[in-house]
């Protein structure tokens, strides 16, 4: 490697999944293939189940110029660049293809350029497809109108709760560790997450139904600090971009893997999953989202930059 | 992390409050770290006041204060008094038993041990019990809610090393019975030899029973309505404080008629330097953890261990050892966080139950919130009932001991922990 | 005691008082509304900002009533002087680490004004970081006057109040 390759650098790399998620094991080979291919001078410590601290207090401490990443994603990023939020609205993006174009996209640098520019955060890559959000629930739902007054548990932000309520549940914002006992108590009727979750946090056994919408596929954005970045040599720039897009594309392959390993697992252990849905409904349901949080422009000029 | 654990000890020497030397110290490890934001500190301090389950302490401070008022607490120790009347330290007893009933429903042992506090601890300093065995065991009492399901440090163990949940519920309920009569006995016996008296010699008077089983009865509904309230769905465990201030509240004015808005303002009133006492030292504290997480202390530590014996039993008990040690100056939380992913594929393939394992994990990591000189539980109880750390440190030894006991016990003995979780969900 | 400090004492008292019901009235608003299936999801972030305000209001309500605890296992088996130095050097430490609380805390409420609370655009979590400095200021003043007293109080009595047995 170059002659730049004198002074060391470390990043302290920030999740909250879990130490046996794929994309753990992801964030590890990252880690460890830039080591590799910087001779040692560049090492990323990875912490997992958000040890260094809850995801927006990390993204604000990398807007200051800590040398910490975080794994997030879409939701988050629009709470300071709006137009990326619609990457995680409903039947939009729907595939590793779509994200693959999206890294082209006009419309998507100018946003990541905005991020860098007006608040510091640098978007390393966004290959690390987390895969389909279904509806787990314990009763049978095949179109919208089924879903009227069932309360799904979203993550606590807008964009998540009005995309649930667009589908025609109705959102409950609570934190994940209460979701079991909620599930268990009837607090809460259901829950929309990708297949791995619930195997992880072992909701099988308080979940009785899959209903297999994939109404948002989760993309998650790497993200450092902007002037932590550029103070890197630019080979190490390459390098870490390079090895982020190899470990992501492999993690969100493992991840489907792991995505149909955890239900064939669920319906081993009796969940039943429901695939006849009235698709065309959930979709034109959808579109609600994007009009009520004010994206259908962005939605619409981003979907004709990659071609959909 | 050495100038930080230096700079606790000096502190705590000379005398300053506890949620101060945590923060002060804490803070100089970001001292020595330039490349870190100096707003990491501000920031975790107030992030502890953004999550949802520490909602929970201030709430049942308060609700314990309002029980006090609402004639609640009186009615409930005149119940107890009939049933432990004739028991030597029979408020202690109590507050065992609470802890039990209880934890079901807060799932959080600081909140728990701090409304016990504020409701039982006047009461038995009254009795004349000393004043570090009280705390004590108002706090120690505590670590059965944490297992009692659904405890939260079960979720947290259940998602982080992949264990089922249910099975962890199950299989911490005949432990938290254990642990009751660990404790219980441990009160009997330290009764005895301080010769605390009972509180009556003889039977009660038929009449004097049923009064006091009546005046009680809203009293020992208080945790059953809760339990009710939860395992129907109405709401979820960390929204349970809110309810059990609202209950007793509404049963002091509309049932005991005992409170009016005044006195109900000055319950609240009595609560808020409890409140801010025990909220400044949690919050302060998360700035304490942040080095110890980034080094990853015990991380680096935890590899000595393993390795150390092929046995199961023996790495069990080394593993459990290291975590009460290591409790002495780390919350339970990180614990679970740090090294259940560490030392759960250890135990597991010496062919170790993986919630046999998380259940005894989590009563010794608990353990630590209970224990000098670093514990939000220890400083909870002793800021509220004033009682100096020392004489704290001195009356909970014991217990300390029971506890270790117990999980002993638990780990040579599997099937206390197994039976009822294969019993419901097969093997 | 000046009126006007009595009258910011009874107004702080109060505040504390307020967040904390209007807590348990967000909390219980929001799980009887869930259970009747409309989640009203705003009663949580009230909730929890209501709790960052409460707690450093009550932080300077312990402060000043003495009740945060402290070991004086060692302190107190000094002479009487030595135990006031000590004690005026413990206020010292705390004053600057105050300070340092109240000016980080100040800085990162007005450069990350950006960062919205809980996801909702136009309310920004700088308001919830505000709470933190200003409970500082408070803790500042209490220790002011804790200061004073020490320095008046002839001959040196015990505030009880950082050694509560
Ligand atoms: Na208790
Ligand atoms: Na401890």
């Amino acid at each position: 490697t170059g002659a730049a390759a004198q002074e060391d650098f470390t990043l302290r790399f920030n999740h909250v999944l879990g130490p046996n998620e794929p994309f753990h094991q992801g964030f590890l080979q990252w880690a460890e293939n830039v080591e590799k291919r910087t001779d040692g001078h560049l090492t990323i410590d990875v912490f997992h189940s958000a040890q260094l601290g809850v995801e927006e207090d990390i993204i604000e401490q990398i807007r200051q110029g800590a040398n910490i990443g975080q794994n997030t994603d879409a939701a988050r990023l629009g709470n300071y660049v709006p137009g990326i939020s619609v990457i995680n609205g409903p039947y939009f993006i729907e595939s590793m293809a779509d994200v693959d174009k999206l890294n082209d996209a006009a419309t998507m640098q100018a946003w990541q350029q905005q991020l860098a520019d007006d608040y510091g955060l640098q978007v390393v890559c966004f290959d690390w497809v987390q895969g389909k959000r279904h509806f787990f629930t314990n009763q049978e739902i095949h179109a919208p109108a089924d879903l009227k007054g069932v309360r799904v548990r979203t993550p606590p932000a807008p964009i998540w709760q009005e995309s649930i309520r667009a589908l025609g549940a109705a959102p409950v914002a609570m934190d994940f560790g209460d979701v079991y006992s909620g599930l268990q108590s009837r607090a809460i009727d259901g829950a929309e997450l990708v297949y791995p979750n619930i195997t992880a946090g072992g909701l099988g056994e308080v979940l009785d139904y899959t209903i297999e919408t994939g109404h948002i596929t989760l993309v998650n954005f790497q993200v450092v600090s902007a002037s932590w970045f550029a103070g890197l040599p630019e080979e190490y720039q390459r390098i870490l971009v390079e090895e982020c897009r190899t470990a992501g594309q492999e993690a969100s392959r493992r991840m489907e893997a792991a995505a149909s390993e955890a239900k064939a697992q669920l319906q081993e252990d009796g969940m039943t999953v429901i695939t006849d849905i009235d698709r065309e409904a959930f979709r034109k349901a959808g579109e609600q989202a994007y009009e009520a949080l004010g994206l259908s422009d962005a939605k619409q000029r981003l979907a004709e930059e990659i071609g959909k | 992390m050495l100038i930080v654990t230096l700079a606790f000890f000096v502190l705590m020497v000379i005398g300053m409050p506890v949620a101060f030397a945590i923060g002060i110290s804490g803070a100089l490890f970001f001292l020595q770290q330039p490349a870190l934001p100096f707003t990491i500190p501000v920031q975790r301090t107030v992030s502890q006041t953004q999550n949802f389950a520490l909602l929970a302490i201030p709430l049942f401070i308060m609700a314990g204060s309002l029980a006090n008022r609402s004639g609640i607490t009186q009615r409930l120790l005149a119940l107890a008094s009939v049933i432990t009347g004739r028991l030597r330290g029979g408020l202690a007893q109590v507050t065992i038993a609470l802890s039990a009933m209880m934890g079901g429903v807060s799932g959080s042992a600081i909140a728990d041990a701090a409304m016990q506090s504020r409701m039982l601890g006047g009461e038995m300093l009254r009795r004349n019990l000393a004043r570090g065995f009280a705390t004590a065991i108002l706090g120690f009492s505590a670590l059965i809610t944490p297992i009692v399901p659904p405890g939260i440090g079960m979720v947290l163990f259940g998602s982080v090393g992949q264990v089922s949940v249910g099975r962890l519920f199950a299989g911490g309920i005949v432990p938290a019975l254990l642990l009751w009569l660990a404790f219980s006995l441990t009160v009997s016996l330290i009764a005895r030899r301080r010769g605390y008296p009972p509180e009556r010699s003889s039977r009660l008077p038929r009449g004097e029973a049923g009064k006091a089983l009546r005046g009680g009865i809203w009293a020992l509904l208080f945790p059953v309505l809760l339990l009710v309230g939860l395992r129907s769905g109405v709401f979820t465990p960390s929204e349970i404080g809110a309810f059990a201030v609202a209950y007793v509240a509404l049963v002091g004015f509309l049932v005991h008629r005992e409170m009016n808005a005044r006195s109900g303002a000055e319950a609240i009133e009595a609560s808020l330097a409890d409140v801010g006492a025990v909220m400044l030292l949690i919050a302060l504290s998360a700035i304490f953890s942040y080095g110890i997480v980034m080094e990853r202390l015990p991380e680096a530590i935890s590899g000595a261990i393993v390795g150390q014996t092929q046995s199961l039993i023996g790495v069990e008990l080394l593993i459990l050892a290291f975590v009460l040690v290591i409790g002495f100056f780390v919350d339970a939380t990180v614990l679970i966080i740090m090294l259940a992913p560490i030392f759960l594929p250890v135990v597991q393939n010496l062919d170790g139950d993986p919630v046999h394992f998380g259940i005894v994990f989590i009563v010794a990591a608990t353990i630590g919130n209970f224990t000098p000189p670093v514990g939000a539980a220890m400083y909870a109880v002793c800021t509220i009932m004033k009682c100096p750390v020392e004489e704290y440190t001195r009356g909970a030894v014991p217990f300390f001991i029971a506890a270790v006991a117990v999980i002993v016990l638990l780990v040579l003995v599997p099937e206390i922990v197994l039976f009822l979780p294969d019993a419901i969900f097969g093997r | 005691m000046h009126a006007l400090v009595r009258a910011g004492i009874r107004a702080e008292t109060w505040a504390a008082g307020i967040l904390l019901v209007a807590m348990v009235a967000l909390v219980l608003l929001g799980g009887v509304a869930r259970f009747l299936h409309v989640p009203l999801n705003w009663t949580i972030d009230m909730a929890t900002c209501a709790f960052a305000w409460a707690t450093f209001l009550c932080a300077d309500i312990a402060w000043r009533r003495g009740a945060l605890m402290s070991v004086d296992l060692f302190t107190r088996t000094l002479p009487v002087r030595a135990q006031r130095g000590l004690l005026l050097f413990n206020y010292l430490l705390i004053a600057l680490f105050l300070v340092f609380l109240v000016v980080a805390g100040f800085w990162l409420s007005w450069t990350s004004w950006a960062r919205s609370f809980r996801g909702i655009p136009w309310i920004s979590y700088s308001w919830v970081t505000l709470s933190l400095p200003v409970g500082g200021v408070l803790m500042l003043i209490t220790t002011g006057f804790k200061v004073r007293r020490q320095l008046r109080a002839e001959p040196f009595a015990s505030e009880g109040g950082d050694t509560p047995c």
